[in-house]
């Protein structure tokens, strides 16, 4: 592991002075330098894909397969979509409003909110630094990345790449912890959009009401998976399985615990055997054939691992541990709601199964905890759509897979309640950094029907402009 | 609870957030026609007191009933007969369009309640500043408290009273007091906190909902200055800029705070302005048939007295005042950037003129400044006006008018910066309140196709470049 170099205080102030003059400047406005920008961060990824895989494997253990479907074809996706669309979002919106006012030029003026500083955590460093930039850059609005230290090698080669692909007038990386964090988060900001836990999401989210920046906060939570009567088990099995593999169980949507019907969970725990000797046909995950990579770092790793030592459920598959590094893949069964694997979400490779009586006790167990990112079912009985939609809360609802919405870039993506609030993905990521301004613009000649208006007020004059009132409310 | 002064004692506040959960988790308020029929009981509401409201609002600040019936219950009502007409579009869910290969793919976004909301309400335009963010709570299916101020007393308990009237006692509950009921209704966890006020107060709140990861909408003030061209009408400017600023005395979040002004057309705008003043005010000021309104309390009206005592501007028109409630609009020109009048919003009724060159020179002060709620401008120069898009930022920007655009409700209303952040009116208001769901719902049969089967463990090589197929495509030039 690389010792991160950290940006001086006094560079931290000279990036924001800089950044703060490109903005006024409107340097960042023109669609044609956005759409530049744009190609260029694609093209950072497509010419440095390997020197981000070899980081991600350096720093996590990441398999690069996961490196390439989840972050950088995703950052080269969103980057392209945001460059075809982008003039599109800008367009001032002609509002259509009441007949006798239409003469206003009534328009709502998409502006960049201002210079964004965007924090990123440390399990997928690349694309939640990046694909937030995308929106970002779409906007308009200059940008300070600041991606977590915790993956020093990841946060090195994104401070090495990005001048070198990215307007430096615009575009800069501060690196550091605490310190520098605090620095970048004592000064007003157009907007702020962090990524990470809910804690730390506090302090970014207070320290910003100070100077009254607006935030995003993706946060994450406990996701529930569901099992429902009529489900494919194997399917099942299979599906949470990999969610939860994906990045050793360190994703913000991992499938965190699941809830089988007691009388499936014999058929539930075969399932989940046989996905499992599917995916890890070697003896233990930890083999190295497995790939599997690591926690990522050894305080991570004591807290998942002290929450499996003090399970008082039953280890299925898995559990083996290697050092202070990685932890296999492990399905626990007969978990109660107050086992230690229940208490915090567990960012980590460990599955709990809680065996319910039904649904119903599903979603009172649910409805107990707050509202996670993600509620995961499987199903296909349309009134358990319709209980989970109207009886539980959370970012987003997902039926018969795992994870997979994190592609379906067409929709927001974000938290509710303690999981954030705010959401991105195309537009979405562009609304998040614009700041829609209303105008309108009265025409001189209004004054002829605006005589009502103007003082000495009379009951003629009140009866006219209150008129309103007196329309019929609907009876239903 | 006392029904007489309608508050709630603090041990029966502690309990009104949990009644409110259990209301929501019930799911009670989710059923559109659940909904209308709020929305229809509060129609009822407005139509069926709007005296009383007058009164109340006469009690509390003077406020004249046209200013009543104009600014306050008309939009109210307005935002209900919009809630009325659009909910059902509104809380429809959307079906997204997706890439072809995923078109089969169940890919909607549910608009669902964040949760319970807690509306604060200041003391300037207390019924509409409570009663129009309700209707879009209201609409998105949250059950809310909502807290007036309680510099508005009359408005405040009438307030209490009537909703406990009309609206579902276990859904929509106001709760008033002071800084100690409001402490205790912030100390629990909302889902959606909805404030108008001033910035000090704001940054409080942004900073206790930060604690709970609540959202918020803050309707926020701050000095909204106007633009004067050379090549305005002035006639048409003066009477514009002086019906703005009379508005409830100048106490208004969008209030124009202070005119720049070309010095070549200074003299005419001075004269222009003392037209429409003898056009507004044929009689005395002060005379019970002006219905001059007042300064809230005392403490206010001796800030802004403060501020007019220590220009060093000079007063051409008006400068009297009442007692310790109320100061007659005035106008005071030859005000330099640094003073007294230019330290603070003003919230009342006097006009600073800056004289500048011109009115560039206007604009890139403007454009140093804070963000404003509103920016106003007179001119027909489609150049000017592109510049005022470019290089400056506020809320809204106005051309040709001032105060109008809040009776403009299709268009978003909100802050930028230091004057705030979200935005309601319209389909804005039920938005503020409302989560979009993402709902997906994915095929069992892909797990036989060799994309996805490539998903899973153990990874391939050629797993691996099937999915980074893209890193060769070729990019566009520009």
């Amino acid at each position: 592991m690389s010792t991160l170099q950290h940006t001086s205080l006094a560079e931290v102030e000279q990036i924001y002075t800089r950044l703060q003059r490109t903005f006024k400047d409107g340097t960042t406005r023109p669609i044609a330098y956005r759409r530049k920008q744009l190609l260029q961060l694609a093209r950072m990824f497509q010419e440095n894909a390997a020197a981000i895989e070899q980081a991600e494997y350096t720093d996590l253990g990441k398999p690069k397969q996961e490196v390439a479907i989840a972050e950088t074809s995703g950052v080269i996706e969103s980057a392209l979509f945001a460059a075809e669309h982008l003039e599109e979002w800008s367009r001032p919106e002609k509002v259509q409003v009441e007949e006798w006012r239409s003469s206003w030029d009534t328009t709502v003026y998409k502006t960049p909110k201002g210079v964004a500083l965007i924090i990123s955590p440390w399990n997928y460093p690349f694309i939640l630094t990046f694909n937030p930039l995308v929106g970002a850059i779409a906007a308009g609005c200059p940008t300070v990345l600041k991606p977590s230290e915790v993956v020093p090698t990841c946060a090195a080669l994104i401070a090495s790449l990005v001048p070198k692909y990215l307007d430096s007038e615009a575009y800069a990386v501060v690196n550091g912890a605490v310190t520098e964090t605090t620095a970048l988060l004592d000064k007003p900001w157009g907007h702020i959009f962090f990524t990470g836990g809910g804690k730390i999401g506090k302090i970014i989210a207070t320290k910003a009401a100070q100077t009254l920046t607006p935030v995003t906060l993706e946060l994450g939570g406990k996701s529930p998976v569901v099992i429902d009567e009529d489900c494919d088990l194997q399917l099942a099995a299979r599906r949470i399985l990999y969610g939860k593999t994906q990045n050793s169980g360190q994703l913000c949507v991992s499938p965190d615990h699941v809830y089988v019907p007691r009388h499936l969970v014999a058929d539930f725990k075969e399932a989940v055997k046989v996905a499992y000797s599917t995916f890890f046909p070697s003896e233990t995950a930890l083999h190295p054939n497995s790939h599997w990579g690591n926690i990522v770092n050894p305080s991570h790793h004591s807290r998942v691992k002290g929450l499996l030592d003090r399970t008082l459920g039953e280890i299925l598959v898995g559990g083996q541990v290697d050092g202070a590094k990685r932890i296999a893949p492990t399905v626990v069964t007969g978990v109660k709601p107050d086992d230690s694997l229940m208490e915090e979400e567990i960012f980590g490779p460990i599955l709990p199964i809680l065996e319910v009586e039904n649904l119903d006790e599903t979603i009172k167990l649910i409805s107990n905890g707050s509202s996670p990112l993600v509620i995961y079912a499987f199903t296909n009985n349309e009134e358990t759509k319709e209980k989970l939609l109207n009886r539980t809360t959370s970012g987003s609802l997902v039926f018969n897979d795992t994870t997979i919405q994190l592609a379906v870039h067409e929709m927001p993506f974000g938290g509710h309640g303690e999981s954030g609030y705010g959401a991105y993905y195309d537009k979405n990521s562009f609304d998040t950094f614009t700041h829609k301004r209303s105008s309108i613009n009265v025409p001189a000649a209004a004054e002829a029907m605006f005589g009502a208006r103007y003082r000495p007020y009379s009951e003629e004059k009140y009866a006219l402009m209150t008129q309103s009132i007196h329309s019929k409310i609907p009876e239903e | 609870m006392d029904t007489d002064s309608h508050y709630f004692t603090i041990a029966e506040i502690e309990e009104i957030p949990a009644r409110l959960r259990k209301t929501f988790r019930s799911g009670k308020t989710l059923p559109v026609a659940y909904r209308r029929q709020q929305l229809i009981q509060f129609g009822r509401m407005v139509q069926e007191n709007r005296s009383a409201i007058e009164e109340a609002l006469k009690k509390d600040m003077g406020k004249p009933r046209f200013e009543a019936g104009t600014a306050e219950l008309v939009p109210t009502f307005t935002s209900i007969i919009t809630a009325l007409n659009n909910i059902e579009e509104w809380a429809t869910p959307e079906k997204r369009k997706v890439e072809e290969w995923r078109s089969d793919w169940e890919t909607m976004v549910y608009p669902v309640p964040k949760g319970c909301a807690l509306i604060i309400a200041p003391w300037n335009y207390p019924f509409v500043l409570a009663f129009n963010p309700l209707a879009g709570a209201i609409a998105a299916g949250c059950p809310a408290v909502i807290k007036p101020s309680e510099h508005s007393p009359t408005v405040a308990a009438l307030s209490a009273k009537l909703v406990r009237q009309y609206l579902d006692p276990e859904a929509y509950i106001v709760v008033n007091g002071g800084i100690p009921e409001t402490t205790v209704l912030l100390n629990h966890r909302w889902d959606h906190i909805f404030y108008t006020g001033n910035p000090t107060v704001g940054r409080i709140v942004a900073e206790v909902a930060a604690k709970h990861l609540t959202s918020t909408t803050l309707e926020l003030g701050g000095k909204s200055p106007v633009v004067v061209a050379e090549d305005c009408d002035v006639e048409i400017t003066a009477r514009r800029v002086l019906w703005g600023k009379v508005q409830n005395c100048g106490q208004l979040c969008v209030s124009p705070d202070h005119v720049y002004v070309p010095r070549s057309i200074i003299p005419a705008f001075t004269e222009a302005l003392k037209r429409a003043h003898a056009h507004f005010y044929p009689e005395q000021v002060f005379n019970k048939s002006m219905e001059w309104g007042k300064m809230i309390h005392c403490d206010h009206h001796n800030r802004v007295m403060r501020q007019l005592e220590q220009t060093v501007g000079t007063v051409v028109l008006g400068g009297e005042v009442e007692g310790d409630t109320k100061i007659a609009p005035t106008i005071v020109t030859g005000i330099p950037l640094d003073d007294a009048l230019m330290e603070a919003e003003i919230f009342g009724p006097i006009l600073p003129i800056i004289p500048v060159d011109n009115v560039e020179e206007a604009i890139n002060l403007i454009a140093e400044g804070p963000s404003p709620l509103v920016i106003y401008a007179f001119t027909n120069d489609e150049a000017l006006q592109k510049r005022l898009i470019r290089e400056t930022r506020s809320g809204s920007l106005v051309i040709n008018d001032t105060y109008i655009q809040l009776l403009v409700y299709e268009l978003p209303f909100g802050g930028f910066g230091e004057s705030g952040n979200g935005t309601y009116f319209g389909k804005h208001s039920f938005d503020a309140f409302t989560h979009r769901r993402s709902f997906l719902h994915v095929p069992t049969s892909l797990d036989s196709t060799p994309l996805f089967q490539a998903r899973y463990p153990p990874y391939t090589q050629q797993g691996y470049d099937a999915f980074t197929a893209i890193l060769n495509t070729k990019l566009p030039e520009s």
